[in-house]
This record gives C-alpha cells, sequence and structure tokens, in this order.
C-alpha cells in the first residue's frame, strides 16, 4: 500500500493545474478544517498553481472545533494563502431552531451541506475552481455527505487511501501536529472518525485494499486472515454506498439518454 | 407440448436470492404439467453487472446452484441465463444460457454477439462464445441464442442448418425509444418481434423469445415476451414491462408440416454457403 510519493505529488500538482485551467478558472478553492485531507490538498494546490491561486475558506460552526480551526489557520500562514473565516452557526440555528433534532447525523450533514453552498457561492464569486478532499476511504464506504462535502469540481484525492494521504502530508512537510491528529469530520464536538466507522483506517485501508485493489472477494480476504466480521461489514458498506458514488439514475426512454447513452468525454473540447 | 416463460425480472448480483425464484417458477410451471420452462438472459445474476461478472459466475461442473437446477430437470426441462466461468479455461467468462433436462446438461450456448457500444459495454466483462450448435431434447432439436444473438440472422441460419425445431432466445433487452404512439412498448422491441417473425417462418422452426422486465440503474427492460409457430403466426405475446408467467401449448408436428409445405430446410445448401464464407473470409482485405 506504499506509494510513490515524488510521483503521485507529479501527477496530482498537474491534475489540479490541467483541470482547472481547461475548465478556464483562475484560481481554486478549498475548504479547510485543519484536518489532513484538506491540509494535503492545500499543500498540492500550492505546489501546482503558486500561493496567490489557492484560496480557503474556514467553515466553523460554534466551537465544535476550535483545534481544527486553528490548525487551519496556520496551514494559510504556512502557505501564504489567502484565508477567510464564515461562522455558518445562524443559518444552521436558524433552520434547526424551526426544526428541531437531536440526530448527530442530520445535523452534520445539513451543515456539510452548507459548507458546500458557500464554496460554490465563492467559486463563481473569485472564479476558483473547488478542489474536493474526499479520499479513496471514504468514498469506498461512503463516509461523506452527498451533495456536501462530496461536492466538488474536481477531486485529486479520490484514489488515496487515508493512510496512504498520511503517507504524502508527510512528504509534503505537512504539520506534524495535523498528521498526528484523530481525524475528524468534525460532525460533533470530539468525534471521531475511527470510532464513528468502528475499524481503525489502518485495518479499514488494509480490508479496502484487499477487496479493491486486489480485487479478492470477501471470503478471500477472510481466508487470507482478516477478522470476518469487520471484512463483511466492509463489503456491505462498499455496497451500499454506490449511490453516492455516482450520477442519480435518469429514466432511460429514449434512444440517447444522458448518463446511459450520450456519451462525451470530461475534457471535451478543453 | 407445454411451454412456460418466466418473463420475470432477478436480483441484481444475487445468485443466492434468485435461484429461490427460479425453483418458484419451477415449481408453479410442473404443477401446471410444463415440459419446459424458459427464464431470460442473465436471470440468475440479473444484467447490469459491470465488475460483479466474476463475482456471481458458476463453473457449472461444481457449483451447488448448478446442482439444484439439475436436480429440479428431472422434473421439467430449464433454460436460463447464467454467468459461466469454465473450469478448464478460468478467468473468462461468459454470458451462458443452459438448457437442462433429465438431471443433465444437454448444452450450453455462450453469447457470440455481446453489444458493445450506446449504453452496452457486455465485452468489457465477458468473453466471447465460438459457436451456435443446435442439439437433441428428446423428441426435437433446439437452438440457444441469447438476446442480441437473435438480432444477426446468421446466427439463426446456424440454428436452421443444424436442424432445430426450436429456437429460444432469451433476452434482457433495455427498451428504447418511444416516438410510436401506436404501441404498447418501447420501439426498440419490435427489432426483436420482426426478427422472431421473419426467423420462425423461414426456419420453419417455433421462435421463443423470452425477455425479463424490471429497472436497472434506469433502464427499464422491455418485457413482450413471444412466441412464433412455424408458419411466422405470433400464437404467445406476453405484455410489456410488466411481469408475466405464461403457459403456452405448442405443437412440435408443425415444424414438420411447415418443412414438408415450404422445404426451406431440405433445400439448403450448407456447403454453398460455407464455401462462399470460406471465399470471403480468404480474400477478406484489411477493412
Amino acid at each position: 500500500m506504499k506509494i510513490n510519493c515524488p510521483l503521485v505529488t507529479r501527477v496530482l500538482t498537474n491534475f489540479i493545474r490541467e483541470e482547472s485551467q481547461k475548465a478556464g478558472f483562475e484560481r481554486n478553492i478549498i475548504g479547510l478544517s485543519g484536518g489532513l485531507d484538506s491540509t494535503v490538498c492545500a499543500y498540492l494546490a500550492v505546489k501546482a498553481v503558486g500561493s496567490p491561486s489557492v484560496f480557503g475558506l474556514i467553515l466553523p460552526y460554534k466551537d465544535y472545533d476550535q483545534e481544527g480551526v486553528s490548525l487551519a489557520e496556520e496551514v494559510a500562514r504556512i502557505l501564504g494563502i489567502e484565508v477567510e473565516t464564515i461562522d455558518i452557526s445562524p443559518q444552521i440555528d436558524a433552520y434547526f431552531s424551526g426544526h428541531p433534532t437531536d440526530n448527530h447525523v442530520l445535523k452534520g450533514n445539513k451543515m456539510a451541506r452548507e459548507r458546500m453552498s458557500i464554496l460554490y457561492d465563492y467559486s463563481a464569486r473569485l472564479k476558483a475552481m473547488i478542489l474536493g478532499t474526499s479520499n479513496k476511504t471514504e468514498l469506498l464506504i461512503g463516509y461523506g455527505t452527498i451533495h456536501g462535502d462530496m461536492a466538488c469540481g474536481i477531486n485529486p484525492m479520490g484514489d488515496l487511501y487515508k493512510t496512504q494521504v498520511r503517507e504524502l502530508g508527510q512528504y509534503l512537510n505537512v504539520p506534524e501536529k495535523i498528521l498526528r491528529r484523530k481525524p475528524t469530520a468534525g460532525l460533533w464536538p470530539d468525534q471521531t472518525d475511527e470510532d464513528e466507522i468502528g475499524l481503525s483506517y489502518e485495518e479499514l485501508d488494509r480490508i479496502l485494499f484487499k477487496l479493491v485493489d486486489e480485487r479478492l472477494t470477501a471470503d478471500e480476504v477472510i481466508r487470507a486472515g482478516l477478522e470476518e466480521k469487520k471484512v463483511r461489514r466492509v463489503a456491505e458498506l462498499i455496497r451500499k454506498a454506490e449511490y453516492k458514488r455516482k450520477m442519480p439514475p435518469v429514466a432511460k426512454l429514449s434512444e440517447r439518454t444522458v448518463g446511459h447513452d450520450f456519451l462525451y468525454p470530461y475534457d471535451w473540447g478543453k | 407440448m407445454k411451454v412456460a416463460i418466466a418473463q420475470m425480472s432477478p436480483v441484481l448480483g444475487r445468485v443466492d436470492k434468485n435461484v429461490e425464484i427460479h425453483l418458484e417458477f419451477i415449481e408453479k410451471a410442473v404443477k401446471e404439467k410444463a415440459d419446459l420452462i424458459i427464464f431470460p438472459e442473465l436471470s440468475l445474476t440479473g444484467y447490469s453487472l459491470k465488475d460483479l461478472v466474476p463475482e456471481v459466475a458458476l463453473r457449472p461442473e461444481t457449483s451447488s446452484i448448478m446442482a439444484r437446477l439439475l436436480k429440479a430437470s428431472k422434473d421439467i426441462d430449464l433454460v436460463f441465463g447464467l454467468v459461466e466461468e469454465r473450469t478448464e479455461n478460468p478467468g473468462l467468462f461468459y454470458n451462458s444460457a443452459a438448457y437442462l433436462t433429465g438431471g443433465e446438461i444437454a448444452h450450453i450456448h455462450r453469447k457470440v454477439f455481446l453489444p458493445t457500444s450506446g449504453m452496452f459495454e457486455e465485452a468489457r466483462f465477458f468473453a466471447r462464445g465460438h459457436d451456435f450448435m443446435a442439439f437433441p431434447t428428446g423428441s426435437n432439436r433446439a437452438g440457444l441464442l441469447i438476446c442480441r444473438d437473435l438480432l444477426h440472422y446468421s446466427s439463426s441460419y446456424c440454428l436452421l442448418a443444424g436442424g432445430a425445431g426450436l429456437i429460444i432466445a432469451i433476452s434482457a433487452a433495455p427498451g428504447r425509444g418511444i416516438t410510436d404512439e401506436g404501441s404498447q412498448g418501447f420501439e426498440s422491441s419490435q427489432n426483436w418481434e420482426l426478427m422472431g417473425k421473419a426467423i420462425s417462418y423461414f426456419s420453419s422452426a417455433y421462435v421463443i423469445y423470452c425477455n425479463r422486465v424490471g429497472l436497472e440503474d434506469g433502464v427499464t427492460f422491455a418485457g413482450g415476451s413471444f412466441i412464433y409457430t412455424p408458419d411466422g403466426e405470433l400464437c404467445l405475446k406476453l405484455p410489456y414491462l410488466e411481469a408475466a408467467f405464461s403457459i403456452q401449448e405448442i405443437d412440435p408436428d408443425l415444424i414438420r408440416k411447415a418443412r414438408k409445405n415450404r422445404p426451406y430446410k431440405r433445400d439448403d445448401r450448407p456447403e454453398v454457403i460455407w464455401r462462399s464464407l470460406g471465399r470471403l473470409l480468404r480474400e477478406k482485405d484489411e477493412d
């Protein structure tokens, strides 16, 4: 599962540069959480297009993740990128005061979509391409909010497992504090991904790598010595999350249907 | 002879569930004294499999699911669709149709024409079959085709040359085209109907077409299964779009009568076709 960090960096910086240019954007914009993924993404973006062309948005809800906010500010300082902080509490609270719930996940999803909404607004204001920060682990198990943190213009990180993002972060000299920090989606105070998923990222990525990259069946992964309950659970998470990885199905009626047999490249004419 | 057609919708990627569905239909058909039951293309697996293809593949000699269906075939002949992996050729997966009778595999046909254009991507996931072969099934000779195979008339010709009186085509044909106001179904269904009528008449053979229904990833399967007699007459037509189960009496003696009246089969000259095709292939230039 080890990666060739210089090569990956070269490919991903090219990707960010080329795809942004082709789409006609002058800058890149990233939602900075102070976590590993958005930090590594910001480092890549600065390498790709230079710090004046990268804009960071810090979008906290109340004081849910103060450490994250200060780390995000530190990242912006180190990289020398312009950054703006917008507190999303007023609009979130306004909504939930009318539609109260104790459900953490509902609240977290709403916050993720509010952040998305602001990122898209700023994307239009600044003519900036939104860089997505969902990694391969999240995409595979569906650990993300559809149309929330999963929404973006392009995604440089989507083929790197979480543990590989960490490896790349080390190579890129991301602050030690961020590398060591327990990953959190910031859905509620003290939330950690690993508690919520019920597996460590190391275990999770090992199982995913065998199922996805090595194309082993769940039975084969179990025979290779990994814990049956965990393997079955991960396989089931992958199956259930397919809807998050695709555009919604279009009901086919005609001879040529968007999403079925109207097939053009993404980079068409660019 | 009584033929049952199960115009059904399998669960995508769940062979375990689909075999139960098959056995239920089989039980129903046996109760109604059918001699043969036909399921659609990839009836054990569903159609839009993509990377699931290797995961749902069966090896007919060793599969416990196949063993259950073989056991059921002691009471009734079965035709169904499966993803087949051959023990002697591992790692290749075929879109196959099996004919089981008397607890034995009478024949397995591997789809030859894999549609791979527009919405279709079968050749990305399946290996191509290489043969069309008529085979004996008790008092009749039958031939199997899978979906697009029927739309290439050369396929049916091989079955005519092989003496098939029953041409059984199983299908997972999606519906496309909605501008024909007079039709109850999709325009694309007409492709199979046109071919079914023509092939049955000129082969003096029954054409039994079993298409599936249901939806997968936004695609609606068109249904509209049918049987044409050896005289090119429609003798059964199932509804478009909705699941249906029907048993139709067919008369194998009509094959004899049709061949007596219109001796296309007697006058067929496969050796001429063979020679012409041989020359074509030898002289074929690069385009």
